[in-house]
């Protein structure tokens, strides 16, 4: 992009040292895909090797311990094991429908209102619309004491509702769609109610149809900060049946950190939860990188 | 039906006393449908968030252990933290993991969209490396940089110092490394996320300054320091302020690297960031009021960041 280029021997040589900096962003992705196929004393072993001697699963599910029965020391439980309460999928079933649900409720929640202040205004709108701008200036860590104490006295800690219901009203998405709801023409709404369409009926036919671009891209944010979200889990929950991965990849370590053979589990978990968003990225690159561009404007 | 723009309205909402209950009637004919709508959202946004905000800011001005009632201590907390040594230490640190962050990873993410801006399959492939950890980095791959750093000897880093004959370092275990690992995590995922908001920049900047540039003689490094660079203005403050807010609100790399079932922050607090003072204050020693009190400090040191990057935005537009 810049006029006439060097070079391209001398391109090249400038290029290595960023080739030398993206294998090192690669590493701790190619670390933890192999290593969750590995042995325990293959991971430990010094120098460590760089491609898997000996594949194995025990990481994930280990046949060779019994469960109930007292674990000699050199036995190891894989992942799903270690969590034979509730079970490991538990958790995965818990992240995946609370994320969903979060996504899509915030989303038409937020545009609802959206609609409805840009193209049905009425006396105080205006007002309701600086105080969600306002309340974009205030960081989260403002509300998550009384959040909790709310929460707590409703009585909902280790509860689904916990986990939902304070992140569904989103004003930076009501923000984002705003702008997307303005670039609306008034005559195709206006022609829609002469039609007889209600405001409900609108917004559901007419106007989330033309959001798509703007759903996706304020989709992706929501949906990262909600998978990875583990604060507020933390807080509200405390018993296994409820947790997330986020929680659960916490707990192990916790448990796991000074013992060497939780090197494998540990690997294999944080594979188990990176796995869907790697996937998801690769499937979806060109709305993650134009999702996060838009999700960044809210600041 | 036509267009209702607000200012019918207005006439029926300020009414006298006597005619108010007409005024009412006919504003609920006219945006009960309107408002019914919205009910859902409100009804949340006012419990989750506008109430939250009110209660915080008065329980920031109490003593209050979350189970006996809320005791009104005026300025109390707010006077106690900025005395505190371990509020302090959780600034300081918090201050260098922001410059650290920020810094790093707004120079990185510059320089790898000017080598890899390009549309070429390459260059696609190159960013797609980068902006990985943007999108599947943070939760799921922190323990596997606990494994790196660890100074157990098959921790990678310090199985490749022994390999090279250097001495293994207790990268967790030794305070003065707590940040700088920190902050090399945090490059790690932001500099990708950053670049692509370079990238869109520099496509920003139209191609034909450059070629007049080029007719009157300016060498590459010339064209970078006076085209490329003020031009870029905007998007540079603009990534450089929300790394520097992002950091500010880091709370789990710090909880998981250095936090444990007894100990909140490392050794020597080393790893402890405000946040995460705030949670070991609030849900470990139940002082809320006190947490409430940081919370609101965070919300004026966030605020003038934004301020100061609003203010600096606006001298960019006059020029």
């Amino acid at each position: 992009m810049v006029g006439e280029r060097p070079h391209p021997l001398l391109l090249w040589l400038l290029r290595l040292p960023f080739l030398a900096l993206a294998v090192s962003v690669m590493i701790p992705y190619y670390w933890m895909a192999t290593n969750a196929f590995k042995t325990i004393p293959e991971i430990i072993r010094n120098p460590p090797t760089w491609w898997i001697h000996t594949f194995t699963l025990d990481n994930f599910f280990n046949p060779d311990t019994v469960p109930g029965a007292a674990r000699r020391s050199d036995e190891f439980q894989g992942v799903f094991q270690i969590f034979a309460n509730t079970g490991f999928a538990q958790f995965y079933v818990n992240s995946v429908v609370i994320t969903a649900l979060t996504v899509t409720i915030s989303l038409l929640l937020a545009s609802l209102v959206a609609y409805v202040l840009v193209k049905h205004p009425f006396p105080g709108s205006q007002a309701l619309f600086l105080v969600l701008l306002g309340s974009m200036m205030i960081p989260w860590e403002v509300t998550i004491i009384p959040n909790f104490l709310t929460v707590r006295d409703l009585g909902w800690i280790n509860s689904y509702q916990a986990l939902l219901f304070p992140g569904l009203a989103k004003a930076f998405a009501v923000f984002f769609f705003r702008q997307a709801i303005l670039a609306i023409p008034d005559d195709l709404v206006d022609a829609a109610r002469i039609d007889g369409a209600g405001e409900l009926r609108i917004w559901w036919s007419i106007v989330l149809p033309m959001l798509r671009p703007a759903l996706a891209a304020i989709a992706i944010p929501v949906m990262l900060g909600e998978w990875n979200n583990y604060l507020w889990p933390l807080l509200v929950i405390n018993d296994d049946a409820h947790q997330t991965l986020p929680l659960a990849l916490g707990k192990l370590a916790g448990n796991l950190t000074y013992d060497p053979r939780g090197a494998g589990p540990m690997m294999a978990a944080s594979l188990l939860v990176s796995l869907p968003m790697v996937i998801i990225f690769l499937l979806f690159q060109r709305q993650f990188v134009q999702g996060l561009a838009a999700g960044a404007t809210k600041g | 039906m036509t267009k209702s723009p607000p200012t019918p309205a207005l006439p029926a909402a300020r009414p006298a006393a006597p005619r108010s209950a007409v005024g009412v009637r006919r504003f609920l004919r006219q945006h009960g449908t309107a408002l019914t709508l919205l009910a859902p959202f409100l009804l949340l946004f006012a419990v989750f968030t506008l109430w939250p905000v009110l209660r915080s800011l008065y329980l920031s001005f109490t003593d209050y252990d979350a189970i006996s009632d809320p005791k009104v201590v005026g300025l109390q907390n707010y006077q106690t933290l900025l005395g505190d040594p371990r509020f302090r230490k959780a600034l300081a640190n918090t201050a260098v993991y922001m410059l650290g962050t920020s810094l790093c990873s707004t120079v990185l993410g510059l320089m790898l969209a000017l080598v890899f801006g390009g549309q070429r399959l390459f260059d696609q492939i190159m960013r797609a490396c980068f902006f990985l950890p943007s999108v599947a980095g943070g939760v799921g791959l922190i323990s596997v940089f606990k494994w790196l750093f660890s100074s157990e000897d098959f921790g990678l880093i310090n199985s490749i110092r022994l390999w090279l004959h250097l001495d293994a370092v207790r990268f967790l275990g030794m305070p003065k490394y707590a940040v700088p690992v920190l902050i090399v995590l945090a490059v790690w995922g932001l500099m990708g996320y950053n670049m692509i908001m370079f990238v869109a920049g520099l496509r920003s900047i139209p191609h034909d300054i450059y070629e007049a540039a080029a007719i009157d003689g300016a060498t590459p490094a010339q064209r970078f320091w006076r085209i490329t660079l003020p031009l870029l203005r905007p998007v540079l403050l603009f990534v450089l302020v929300t790394s520097m807010i992002g950091a500010f609100q880091e709370f789990f790399s710090f909880y998981f690297l250095f936090s444990d079932t007894s100990n909140v922050g490392g050794i020597l607090d080393s790893g402890l960031s405000l946040v995460v003072y705030l949670y070991d204050l609030g849900f470990r020693h139940l002082q809320m009021g006190m947490a409430s009190a940081l919370a609101w400090i965070l919300f004026i040191m966030l605020f003038l960041l934004t301020a100061l990057n609003l203010k600096l935005g606006r001298i960019n537009d006059i020029d």
